[in-house]
Order: structure tokens, then sequence, then C-alpha cells
């Protein structure tokens, strides 16, 4: 128990740490910074609970067996939506300071001008509560209903969420597509790609399965999740390495079309990050989000090795946060931005992360002991 | 012991069937142990943890798909860098002849066509040795069982000395409910000469019916032709003869005293004798619409917007196109305008082919229009205050 109270007191120090951090960075580092910095981890904490809300739709979608005895982990996992809410009430505050849409001048552009409407603050905000809304409305049928399952064992709850899933799948794709397209792409409105939402669903599906696997692998330390042996993460490894063609499929489509068509007003999103250091940063994310883990987890052992996966998870996390900052950064100039503020606020809100799933993974079974597929789960063998 | 030895060249398997899958993964081990040939496991589905009872080793194929997979991507961008930069540069689209964006949906592509390719063939030929022409265990009895509700396992023979006689009494005593002793294989040489011989014709003989009932078929039944595009349309063909004339050409004269439509012969004559034309089109906002139009088309590039003869050719070649403003072109009736438009004058060709009988008129009511909004009168200025 006293290793596990060394790293609580931890967590809470660096928390209270980068939290003094962020404060500090409010008054001396510029608002723009600021803000910055706080729609990254919004749209960080928002993607890493939508995509473990993902993994337990999908499950409940396809009528998969194997992951139900780990399908808890996501959907504590998935509770960070909650958390993520009032960081993003408060994100709300960036859309004057950070986007050019919601600005006075953005009158003057005819671009702008056309997409005042959807760009202006009220709306922006109409829309975001919109996709609170919708995600609190999948948490509490999808993870609010498997938590009563484990005290009614009814299994009506896999009926209803398999009725339930499919209407979640659209909620999901309208949400993530709301997300990409107001939060990311609403930094540059003139620039515009449909396939961001795609993009940012990919990144999404990868942070949460990463902290889903990395949970697993915590538990399965604590001998907490008994039964789920090496085809479980086998499962979990290849879902991480063919995310991660996916990933750099949708990301290398979007700029090909863009590097080809060569037209001002969109290779200019691309131009940003390729010339000085951003350049370093894009080689980077591509190096990290796709080459690194693609190679790590091609062979078959290595999807199976706890050691291997989560250095692999982390590795995954890492890229998820690079890829967010890649997204949102520019939008401060052309030189990337990276000192004590971003440290503060990765401390800050990592450091919140940690504490908010580690607390989940403490409440409740840690199987969902009221399902019916439990036993079959548990039988898995590929 | 001599017809012990005979028999046993001629066997070269031997089946225990199994009623559970149970039965059959504990006889797996018993089989292993007796060390009598290869043992092998027919099930009418995959097993859990059968691979690992029957001690197979990892499969080489995840290996070479990668090597293979790695060398397409590889292929894919020599080929396509040495096409593009080397042997015969094209910068398109401003392009760098070297852009290994533009490479890299053929890389993947070339990648996916290795590495499958591989799986493929690599699984068929050369992990399952194929072509080998009716493996004994398809011809067993056993075979109906073991594709509904049997467990077979075998013991293969690895060499001549193979006893099948122990072997059954392997399988007998782990718990087999049925012993088939199977007969050595024909393993004839694959690439025989009749082999070859009676698969090309083989194939040629399909060839033949295929095309005779095509040729058939399409000939009795021309409804049924698959695919006629646009073959057959009820018009002549330029250059192609045609009943359809006395004189059986596809391609006519005009009927004699007749003009196409559209083509009416124009302004003939010298550009004074045009002077009395009369501009027979309304000024209208919708004509002046096309005359704005067919000036900006056709006649601004030299002319320049405002008809002052400074256009953007001028700057670049130098040429002097007409002022229109001046005071000899406003002195000009209609009629010598539509004159030049049709016939050019100078230097400046002939628009008659590229403007239409009431596209021209319009013009002349343009440049009207233009030379009038250089040399306003003051009735016009109360108009625009009106």
């Amino acid at each position: 128990m006293s290793p596990n109270k060394h790293a609580s007191t931890l967590l809470w120090g660096a928390t209270a740490l980068g939290a003094l951090g962020v404060l500090a960075s409010y008054t001396t580092a510029g608002h723009e910074r600021f803000w910055a910095n706080w729609v990254l981890w919004f749209v960080l904490m928002f993607t890493l609970g939508l995509g473990a809300l993902f993994i337990v739709a999908l499950e409940h979608l396809v009528g998969a067996r194997w992951s139900v005895p780990i399908r808890r982990i996501p959907e504590r996992v998935a509770t960070l939506l909650l958390a993520a809410i009032p960081v993003g009430l408060i994100a709300l505050f960036a859309l004057p300071v950070l986007y050019p849409g919601t600005r006075p001048e953005a009158a003057q552009n005819h671009i702008l001008a056309g997409k005042a409407f959807w760009l202006s603050v009220p709306f922006f905000s109409v829309r975001t509560l919109i996709a609170f809304g919708l995600c609190l409305l999948g948490l509490a049928v999808l993870v609010g209903g498997s938590l009563k399952q484990d005290f009614t064992k009814n299994p009506a709850f896999n009926v209803r969420a398999r009725k339930f899933a499919p209407a979640f799948m659209a909620i999901f794709a309208l949400v993530i597509t709301m997300i990409a397209f107001d939060w990311i792409s609403g930094l540059t409105p003139e620039w515009y790609s449909d396939i961001l939402g795609v993009y940012v669903f990919a990144g999404a599906f990868l942070g949460g399965l990463a902290a889903t696997t990395l949970s697993v692998l915590y538990l399965q330390d604590q001998d907490r999740l008994q039964g789920v042996q090496g085809d479980h993460l086998y499962n979990l490894g290849a879902f991480l390495f063919a995310f991660t063609v996916f990933w750099s499929y949708i990301g290398f489509a979007q700029y090909m079309l863009m590097w080809y068509a060569n037209f001002p007003d969109e290779v200019i999103y691309y131009k940003v990050r390729l010339t000085g250091s951003w350049r370093v940063v894009t080689i980077a994310l591509a190096s990290l989000h796709f080459v690194l883990p693609f190679f790590a987890l091609v062979t078959r052992a290595a999807k199976r090795d706890p050691k291997r996966l989560r250095r692999v998870a982390y590795l995954m996390l890492f890229a998820h946060v690079l890829d967010m900052y890649w997204l949102i950064f520019p939008v401060l100039g052309t030189t990337p931005h990276f000192s004590w503020p971003e440290l503060s606020f990765a401390l800050f809100f990592l450091g919140g992360i940690l504490l908010w799933i580690r607390g989940a993974m403490q409440k409740g079974e840690d199987m969902p002991v009221g399902d019916p597929f439990l036993r079959k789960g548990l039988e898995f063998h590929l | 012991m001599s017809e012990m030895t005979s028999k046993s060249q001629q066997s070269c398997a031997v089946l225990g069937i199994f009623d559970t899958p149970n039965a059959l993964m504990q006889a797996i081990p018993k089989a292993r142990a007796a060390g009598l040939g290869t043992v092998e496991a027919y099930t009418p589905y995959p097993i859990h943890g059968i691979d690992e009872a029957l001690g197979l080793r990892k499969s080489p194929l995840g290996g070479m798909v990668l090597v293979m997979g790695v060398l397409g991507a590889l292929v894919a961008l020599g080929g396509q860098y040495w096409i593009s930069a080397i042997d015969y540069p094209i910068i398109t689209g401003g392009k760098s002849a070297a852009s290994w964006e533009a490479f890299i949906p053929i890389m993947f592509e070339v990648t996916v066509l290795f590495a499958t390719f591989t799986a493929g063939l690599g699984m068929l030929f050369l992990l399952n040795k194929l072509p080998f022409f009716g493996h004994p265990v398809l011809s067993s009895k056993a075979i109906t069982g073991i594709t509904r509700d049997r467990y077979a396992l075998a013991l293969e023979a690895e060499d001549e000395s193979f006893d099948s006689a122990a072997a059954a009494q392997v399988f007998r005593e782990a718990g087999a409910v049925e012993i088939e002793i199977l007969p050595a294989p024909d393993r004839s040489p694959f690439l025989t000469s009749d082999f070859i011989l009676r698969t090309l014709g083989g194939i040629f003989a399909a060839c033949v019916v295929a095309g005779l009932a095509m040729f058939f078929l399409t000939k009795w039944f021309p409804l049924l032709a698959p695919m006629k595009h646009m073959q057959d349309q009820p018009r002549l063909n330029a250059q192609k003869g045609s009943t359809f004339f006395k004189d059986g050409h596809g391609m006519q004269l005009p009927v004699a005293g007749t003009v196409a439509r559209g083509y009416l012969p124009t302004a003939t004559g010298t550009q004074d004798a045009a002077a009395t034309l009369v501009n027979p089109l309304p000024r209208t906002r919708e004509v002046f619409a096309v005359g704005r139009k067919a000036y900006a088309n056709r006649c601004e590039v030299c002319h320049g917007a405002l008809g002052n003869g400074v256009g953007s050719l001028t700057a670049a070649y130098g040429g002097k196109a007409a002022n229109l403003q001046a005071q000899q072109f406003r002195d000009y009736p209609d009629g010598k305008i539509y004159w030049v438009l049709v016939n050019g004058k100078n230097n400046m060709p002939s628009h008659a082919p590229y403007l239409s009988e009431s596209e021209r008129w319009a013009v002349v009511h343009y440049v009207r229009a233009l030379q009038r909004a250089q040399n306003a009168k003051d009735e016009d200025l109360k108009m625009v205050a009106r």
C-alpha cells in the first residue's frame, strides 16, 4: 500500500505544482498562449474519453465477447468525459481570443462573413453544449447501465446497449466531427478539410485504446484482472497496430491531396507546419505516431508482450498529445512554443487525468460481473 | 516379416479417428511420444491450443511477408524515382520531379501487392508444398467425418522405415474409435509432358468452346450483345460510305442555294459599302451584357477595357491597337465597325469565326457605349442623376 500512497502524493504534488504554473502563465505568458494550452488539454481529455467510449460502444455494436472482461476499463476511462466537460466550459472563454471567426474583424473577410453565424460565439457554444449533452447520454446508457448491471445482473442491459450502440455510432461521428471542425479547424477558419473529423477520430481511438491498454496492464500487475491473458492483450495490440496505419493513411491522404492541388488557401496549413522548427515537429509526429509503433508492433509476439505493449501505449499517448499540439499550436505563430507554461499545463492536466483515472479504477468491480457473456469472454482464445 | 515390410512401404500415414476434440487433444502427446513419424491433426474446425499441442513451429510466413512488403515498397520507390526523376523527368504542376509525396500511394499499393502475393503464394507453394495432387487424407474413408464431426490424428511417414502397424497400435491405445491405414499417394512429378499437354489442351478446348458459343450467341441473338455502348447510331459518318445517298457517300455538299443555320454570309464588299448597314439589335440591358462579354473575351486584350487601345497585349508586344475613343472611330457608322469585326483590319484578324451574327452587333453596341462613357454629354449626367 505504501508505494501506492507514494505515487498518489507524487501525483497530487505534480498537479498542484502544475496548477501554480498554469495560474502564473495566465498572467505572464499572454492570453493567446494560455488559451491555446487550455484548448489543447480540453481536446485531449475529450478525445481520450470519447475514444474510450467508442471502444465500449464498438463492443456492443459488433457483439464482441473477448472484450467483455476488460470492458470496465474503457468504461472507466470514458468517465474522463465528465472531467472534460468543465474544462470545455472554461475553454469557451478562449473563443474571442483564439478563434478568428468570432472576432469583429471577421465581418470584413468575405469567407468568414459568410460563416459568421456558424462561427459566432453563441452558436459555437451551443454546438459544444449539444456535444457534451450527447456524450453524457452515451455515458449514461453505456457506462451507467453497465455499472448498474453489476448489481441487477439483468441481461436486459446487453439488449439495450446493443440497440443503442448503432445510434451512438452516429452520435459519436457527429460529436467528434463537431469537435474537430469547431475546436481545431476553427482556429484556421479559412482552411477546411472534410477528412479532419476522421483524422481526429483515428487519433482519439488510438488515444483511448492506449489509455485502456495501460490501465489493463496496470490492473493486471495488481492481479485484479484474473483470466485476462495474452490473447486479450494481443487484440488490444492488434487494434493499436491497425489504427496507427489508419491514422497515417488519413493524415497522409489529407496532406497529399492538398499538396497536389496546391491551392494557396489550403497549402498554407502545411506550409506553416513544414517550415522552420515546425518541420521537426511534423517529422517527429510521423515517426512517433506511425513509424515507431508500426515496427514495434509488427510481429505477432510483440502484440502479446506486456512490456512491449506498455511502452508502445505510453508512446501512443505521447504521440496523441503531440498530434493535438501539432494541430493547435501553429495558431500562435511560425515557431513552436514550448517552455514552462506548456510544461505546467502538462503537469497539471496529466496529473489530473491520472488522478481521475486512478480514482475511477478504485471504484466498484474491475470486471462487468453482471454481464452474462463475461464467462465467454474469459474463455476467449485466438 | 517380408509381408509386413511390403505393407508398410505402401502406406504413407495412419489415421486415428476420435469422437471428441478432447480425446484428440489427449491422444496428441502419446502419438508424439511414440516418435514414429510426423503427427498431424485433421479437424472440422480450429481447436484452441492444438498448435501448441502439436508443437508446430512459428510460421515463417510473417517474416516472408514483412521482407517482401518492404521489398515492394523499395521497388515502387526505386522504379518511380528512376522513371520520374532520372529517365524522363517532366515537371508537372510545379512539383519537383522527385516528389516523394506522389510516390507514396503507389508504394503503398505495391507493398500490399507484394505482401499479399507472398502470403498467398508462399503459403500455398512454399509451406503447403503445392502442387500436390490428391492428398491421401482427402481420399480416405474418414474424410466425410473429418469435415463434419470427427477428429482425426495422423501419423505420417517421414521415410521408408515407417511402421504403420506400430502407429495403428499407438492410436488404438490412445483410444481411437477407428483406425485407417492410408496407401502411399501417387506422387508423380508435376510437369510431365502428359500433364502439360492435357492442361494446354484443356485450356485450348475451353477457349474454342467459349469463342464459338459467344460467336453464335451474338449472331443468333443479336439483342444479347453484352456491351453495345454506342456502336449502332442512326447517323452518317463523314468519312464512310452510306447507302442512304445516291452517290454512296456519307458526306454531302450543301444543297445548292442553302445556307447552314447560323452561317449567313455577311458584310462582303468594302468597308465603305458596309457603312449603310444598320444595327438590327435593340439597345437593351441583355444585348449590352452579351456585347460586354464578347468584348471582354475577344477585344479587351488589345483595345483595353476602356476601348482606348491600351490592352495587356499592347504592353507585352508593343503592337498598337486602334484607340476606339479617337474622333475618327467615334464618327464611324455602326456598319463600319461591324465590317472590321467580320473582316479584320491591318493587324487585327477576322473575328467572324468566333462571334455569331448577333454577338458581333452586340459588340458594336457595346463599343458605342464605351465611346459614350468616355465622352458623356450633359443629358447623360441627368439620366444618371435620375
